[in-house]
Formats: structure tokens, C-alpha cells, sequence
């Protein structure tokens, strides 16, 4: 009896070792969001505060501001400018949600209430693969097929594009990423729209377009939204495929659909030779310069996201 | 009325349009990737060098005789009986005229070489190697250059004794990459699978609702939406020096690479994990309980096995993820590819070999879309695992 007794304390002992085990694992799990902060933040901070080695300080105004990324020589000017690539990078990402959107959200209706039940299956499953394509292979069929197409389309309008590297091919590559993402949530919350909605305003008279359109992409609107700030969200961080479709400018920002561009991400992709040095360490600086446009475009879209929520519910 | 029904028309001819413009676009990326990689795709791909190499080699002693060659219905082929070797008339990758081994008799005297070289005893002759010129004993060269039918005749003469064989491999292939691919995916499953399965299981089974449980559940979930990038500056402001510390290692390298893509997937695998721990029956529970198992035998006995095609699940999703990050490993792994793989130094994954072709000039675009086809050919097979595996644990569950 009393064996049993000290068995079952030792058994709870248990319990309490593993569940403080598993916390502090837990605790790690978390703790990565926070190193990822911090030790961005403070290797990024440096060029803005140190005198880099003698070459003085990167003017955080100039450097949120201007349009050349860098005036002077590499690793020995400190002039240094962002600000284009904010602008590009906001304006790639709206194009390509103005394009993606539609396409993304009009497939999802079509598998989620037109197609018939098989194809709606298949297309579902090829969708879902589809998202799961890795940013490299949009980034090489970007190179491989649309830039060529491009550059013929540029000269046959009589503009001129750098070998197509253009805003327009990465749009092109960046909406093509989109769409499965933008689709799958879309078709997702249609799908989630009450059947009575639709049935009461067929009852009413309206003709299955009209319910499709006035009632369920309505009725599945914030669904419909939250796939939208993924897919930007998704567009302003991508680097690679960006990388390889932009043409990389040194300047900007590019309004032109057939100018060379570059973003945020294209430019800290590029040209990571040294790891000393100043044209190393802003690199880091234009690491928190995304995170803040992601974090206040998410914040943005969220809250209109809201608004429109409100406004109809 | 009429007004309506013509609406109604442009709204349905638009939604076809969109799905068709979907559907073609994203099948442009299959059809590029299949068009422009399918020709290169073969065995010598996934076990010859990226770089190719030059060998000099002399003949070990042999038996004359004449070999029986199998029939080669090609006017550019030359065969050469008495060496049981046959050469093709060929261009290289620049178009230039050069002279191919077509074929080599498993018996040929130039299937097993002594090498000239310092430190290597014996060299092998394939097919697909590149002959440069071939010396003889008190005879003038033969060189690649007059052709494969020169070649093959003096060959073929009697009088001449080979001295000594000098060809090459063209290199073009991606064992280097493959072999860091796997290593990235074996290294990072070991250090996120564990540590993300166990704090699914905090979370689910342990956790108390609390603040802090709260706060650490939207510190991870946050992770998600960080870019690839991002996690890149991780690895090489934390990871990379770490690494160097610790290890052998003096720059990038394939250690820290694996732990920024367990970061990585770490959500994905805590996500997955704890989707399916939430569904197993809270009886079951219950019922090992009240058997007087303690909490931590029921979850790792009871629980946790119920959860095996979740976990499953979450590692398909995570080699997915490894095997199509670029980004990030551009930073931590570097983009210099390499044909003698360490996991101390520096190489590249197949995805971010893609990439260092791209960025060379002039960009290789068909070997990239063998690579790709490669990636998705993978993509593919993990995601219809995924399905048959959830098909296959309902199916078992059912019974």
C-alpha cells in the first residue's frame, strides 16, 4: 500500500519535470520572433548610429528619402538611400494585387459555385499544389519566358526595356505567385457562405449570377479580404523571383511598367559580397526597413479591412 | 430586364476568363519547366560533378582482342573493335565540334585507366566523356579536333600503341546540390521535429490559460509571416557566427543553414502537430486516467501516438518548404556551388543552385528547369503523400 503510495508521487514528480521540460522548449519555440527583432534591429541600427569605421553615420532622413541607393563608392560613402525602394516596393505590390485579385477571387467563385463537382476537385487540388511551387521556379519561368515576351512587346510598342527586366515582369511573376493564395482563401470562405443566403435570393428572383455576385462574394467579403493581405504580404517580402525579374536599379523609383526596377527585398538580396563593412551592415537596416512596410501595410489593410467589415454586417 | 440578363452575361463571361487566365498561367509554369528541362534530365545528372574535370590516363596492360559491339544505326558514331570503345561526332554546350564517347565495352582496356595524376590511382572512362587527344608510341597525336572518324581509324590501326589518354567530363551535374539538399533536410528535421512536436504538446495537453501561454502562441504564429529574407538576416547575425564558435566552420555553412530552416518550419510543424492532437477524443484521455496512468503517460502514450499522421504530415510540409527555400539560404549557406559537400562549409541546395545559375551570365535556363522539374516533380509527390496519408489513417480509423 504504501509503495504504491510513494509510486504515485514520484508519478506526479513526473509530470511536473516533463511539463517544465516542455515549457522551456516552448519558451524557445517563442523566443525566436523575439532574436529575430532583436538582433535585426541592433545589427541594423549601427550604420545609423556608429561613425562605420571612420566614414561617418548613413543620415536616417536621407536614407528613408532619397532616390539613388547609393551615392559615392562602395564601402567608403555612407550616402546611402531607401526611399525609392519603399515607393517601388508599395507600388509593385499594389499592381500586383490589382491584378491578381480579381483573377484570384473570380476562379474561387467559379470552383466554389459554378464548376461542377469533379472539375471543382481537381481545380482544388491543382490550386493547392499550385501555392506550394516554390518562389524560385516563378522567379526562373519569370526570366526564362515572360521577360522575352516582354522585351518583344516593349519594342514592338516602341519603348525600351532592359532585356525585359521590367516592373511589369514582376508583376507578371508576383501575380501569377498570388493568385493560388488569393483563390484557396477565397474559395474557402464562398464555400463557408450560408446556402439559405444564396437560396433566399434566388427565391426572391435574382438570377445565379446576380446571388453569386450580390449575395455570397458579399457575404464572404472578410474571408475574401484576409486571402488579399496574405498575398500582399506575400509580395513584399518575396526575394528571389523578384531578384532575377527586376533588372536590379540603383535608382528610382520606376513608374514605367517597362523600366528597370528594384525593391526592398531585390536590393538586400543583392550584392552580399563582404561581411564587414558598411555595405554589409545596411543590409540589416533594410532588413527592419521591410519589416516596418510589411508590419504598417498589414496594419493598414487590417484596419480597412475592418471599415468595410462594419460598414455592411 | 434586358439590361440584367446582359450584366448577368458579362459577369459570367468574366469569372470563365479569370479561371481560364489562372489556369493557363500557372500551366505556362509547368509547361516551361517541362519544355525546357525534360531533355537533360537522366541517372549521369544526379551522381556526375557540377564542374568538370580533365583526366590524362595510360592503358593498363591488356589482351588484344576484338569485341563484340552492339549496333549503332548512327552515322556520326565510329566504333573501334579492337579497343571495344566507340566514339560520336558531337558539339559541346558552345557549339564547338568535339568527340564523345558513345560507348565503352564493360572488358575495354579504357574502362579502368591508371591516372597520370598526382594522388589518383585509376580513372574510368564513361560515356558522355570528352576525349581531347590520345598519344601514341612513335606515332603523330590524334586530336579531337580532326575529328571523331580520324580518331577512330588510327584507333583502329594495328601499328599504334597507345601512351597515354587525355579526356575530360563536362561536368553540368548536381550531385554536389542533391547531396546538400538531403543533409539540409535530415539536419533540420532533427532539430525542429522533436522541438516542434513537443511544444505542439505543451501547448495542447500541459499549457495552463494564461497570459503567457497566450503571448508565446502569437509569438510563434507571428513567425509564419515573416519573410524568407528576414529569417536570411537571423541565420547570418546569429546562426552563422554561432556555428563558426562551435564547429570547424569558418564562413556560411550547411549547420547554420539547417537550423534558420528549422526556424522556419517550426510553426509549420507546431501548426500541423497540435491540428491533430486536438482531435483526438478527450475520452481517451479520460479513460488512461482513470487507469491510473499520470498525465505524462497518457500524452506520450495514449495521445501522442494518435497524432503520428499529423506529425507525418507536418514533415512533408516541412521538406516542401526546405527543398523550395531560396532566400534565406542564400545568406546562410551561400550561393557557390560545390562538388565535395562538408556540412562545415559552404555549398548550395538545389533551389538556391538554381539561383547561382540564374545570377551567372549567361543564365543557364535549361539546367535551372531540370532542377525545377526536379522541385516540383518532389513538390508533387509530398503533397499527394500528404492526401493518401490522411486517406489511408480515416479509412484505418473507420474500421
Amino acid at each position: 500500500m504504501s509503495s504504491k503510495k510513494s509510486n504515485k508521487t514520484s508519478l506526479s514528480q513526473t509530470d511536473t519535470i516533463v511539463t517544465n521540460a516542455l515549457l522551456v522548449l516552448a519558451l524557445i519555440a517563442s523566443s525566436f520572433i523575439i532574436m529575430i527583432a532583436v538582433f535585426i534591429t541592433a545589427q541594423g541600427i549601427l550604420p545609423l548610429i556608429s561613425n562605420n569605421r571612420g566614414l561617418g553615420s548613413v543620415n536616417l532622413w536621407h536614407f528613408l528619402t532619397d532616390t539613388v541607393w547609393l551615392r559615392g563608392d562602395y564601402f567608403v560613402s555612407t550616402v546611402y538611400g531607401a526611399g525609392f525602394l519603399i515607393v517601388n516596393t508599395l507600388y509593385i505590390a499594389l499592381l500586383t494585387v490589382l491584378l491578381s485579385f480579381p483573377v484570384g477571387v473570380l476562379t474561387a467563385l467559379f470552383i466554389a459555385r459554378i464548376a461542377p463537382r469533379p472539375i471543382a476537385a481537381a481545380m482544388r487540388t491543382i490550386i493547392e499544389l499550385l501555392a506550394s511551387v516554390p518562389s524560385i521556379v516563378f522567379g526562373l519561368v519569370g526570366v526564362g519566358l515572360f521577360l522575352p515576351l516582354i522585351y518583344n512587346l516593349a519594342r514592338s510598342l516602341g519603348f525600351n526595356s532592359a532585356g525585359g527586366y521590367s516592373v511589369l515582369g514582376t508583376v507578371f511573376v508576383l501575380a501569377l505567385m498570388s493568385i493560388p493564395t488569393i483563390t484557396a482563401v477565397a474559395e474557402v470562405s464562398i464555400r463557408q457562405v450560408d446556402e439559405s443566403l444564396a437560396q433566399a435570393a434566388l427565391a426572391l428572383g435574382a438570377t445565379p449570377t446576380q446571388t453569386n455576385f450580390k449575395i455570397v462574394l458579399l457575404a464572404a467579403k472578410s474571408g475574401i479580404f484576409s486571402g488579399a493581405i496574405l498575398a500582399v504580404g506575400r509580395s513584399l517580402g518575396e526575394a528571389t523571383a523578384v531578384a532575377l525579374v527586376s533588372g536590379t536599379a540603383r535608382s528610382g523609383p520606376s513608374f514605367g511598367l517597362f523600366q528597370t526596377t528594384a525593391t526592398i527585398t531585390s536590393t538586400l538580396l543583392q550584392g552580399l559580397k563582404e561581411t564587414v563593412g558598411i555595405d554589409y551592415d545596411i543590409r540589416f537596416t533594410l532588413g527592419i526597413l521591410l519589416m516596418i512596410v510589411i508590419l504598417l501595410t498589414n496594419a493598414a489593410l487590417n484596419f480597412v479591412k475592418r471599415k468595410v467589415g462594419n460598414q455592411d454586417a | 430586364m434586358r439590361k440584367t440578363r446582359l450584366s448577368d452575361r458579362l459577369l459570367q463571361i468574366s469569372t470563365i476568363l479569370s479561371t481560364l487566365v489562372s489556369i493557363i498561367g500557372l500551366g505556362l509554369i509547368f509547361q516551361f519547366v517541362f519544355a525546357r528541362g525534360l531533355s537533360l534530365l537522366s541517372i549521369d545528372l544526379f551522381t556526375s560533378n557540377y564542374y568538370g574535370h580533365n583526366y590524362i590516363a595510360e592503358l593498363k596492360p591488356y589482351e588484344e582482342t576484338t569485341y563484340t559491339m552492339p549496333d549503332f544505326d548512327d552515322e556520326d558514331v565510329y566504333v573501334i573493335e579492337r579497343y571495344g570503345l566507340a566514339l560520336r561526332q558531337g558539339t559541346d554546350l558552345a557549339g564547338n565540334g568535339v568527340v564523345e564517347v558513345e560507348y565503352v565495352h564493360p572488358d575495354s582496356p579504357f574502362n579502368t585507366m591508371f591516372s597520370a595524376e598526382v594522388g589518383v590511382d585509376t580513372v574510368d572512362m564513361d560515356a558522355n566523356n570528352i576525349i581531347d587527344r590520345i598519344s601514341y608510341v612513335d606515332h603523330p597525336t590524334s586530336l579531337s579536333r580532326r575529328g571523331a572518324q580520324v580518331m577512330a581509324s588510327e584507333l583502329n590501326d594495328p601499328e599504334r600503341v597507345i601512351n597515354q589518354v587525355f579526356f575530360a567530363d563536362l561536368g553540368g551535374g548536381i550531385r554536389g546540390s542533391l547531396i546538400t539538399t538531403l543533409w539540409l533536410i535530415f539536419m533540420t528535421l532533427l532539430m525542429a521535429l522533436p522541438m516542434g512536436v513537443l511544444t505542439a504538446v505543451y501547448f495542447n495537453e500541459f499549457a495552463p490559460v494564461n497570459i503567457l501561454t497566450k503571448t508565446m502562441r502569437t509569438f510563434i504564429e507571428t513567425l509564419t509571416g515573416v519573410p524568407s529574407i528576414i529569417y536570411g538576416l537571423l541565420g547570418i547575425s546569429v546562426f552563422v557566427p554561432l556555428t563558426v564558435t562551435l564547429t570547424p566552420a569558418v564562413n556560411t555553412n550547411l549547420i547554420a543553414g539547417s537550423m534558420t530552416l528549422a526556424v522556419i518550419i517550426l510553426p509549420i510543424i507546431i501548426r500541423t502537430t497540435e491540428e491533430s492532437l486536438r482531435v483526438v477524443p478527450q475520452d481517451h484521455r479520460a479513460a488512461s486516467l482513470a487507469l491510473g496512468a499520470n498525465k505524462t503517460q497518457t500524452t506520450f502514450k495514449v495521445v501522442l501516438p494518435q497524432a503520428t499522421q499529423g506529425i507525418l504530415t507536418s514533415t512533408f510540409l516541412a521538406i516542401g518548404r526546405i527543398i523550395g527555400e531560396s532566400a534565406a539560404l542564400i545568406f546562410v549557406l551561400g550561393a557557390i556551388v560545390r562538388d565535395r559537400v562538408s556540412i562545415f562549409e559552404q555549398s548550395t541546395s538545389l533551389a538556391v543552385h538554381i539561383w547561382s545559375m540564374m545570377t551567372d551570365e549567361p543564365a543557364n535556363i535549361a539546367l535551372s528547369s531540370t532542377i525545377a522539374l526536379l522541385i516540383l516533380a518532389v513538390v508533387l509527390i509530398l503533397n499527394v503523400s500528404i492526401k493518401l496519408s490522411v486517406y489511408l489513417f480515416e479509412k484505418r480509423g473507420k474500421q
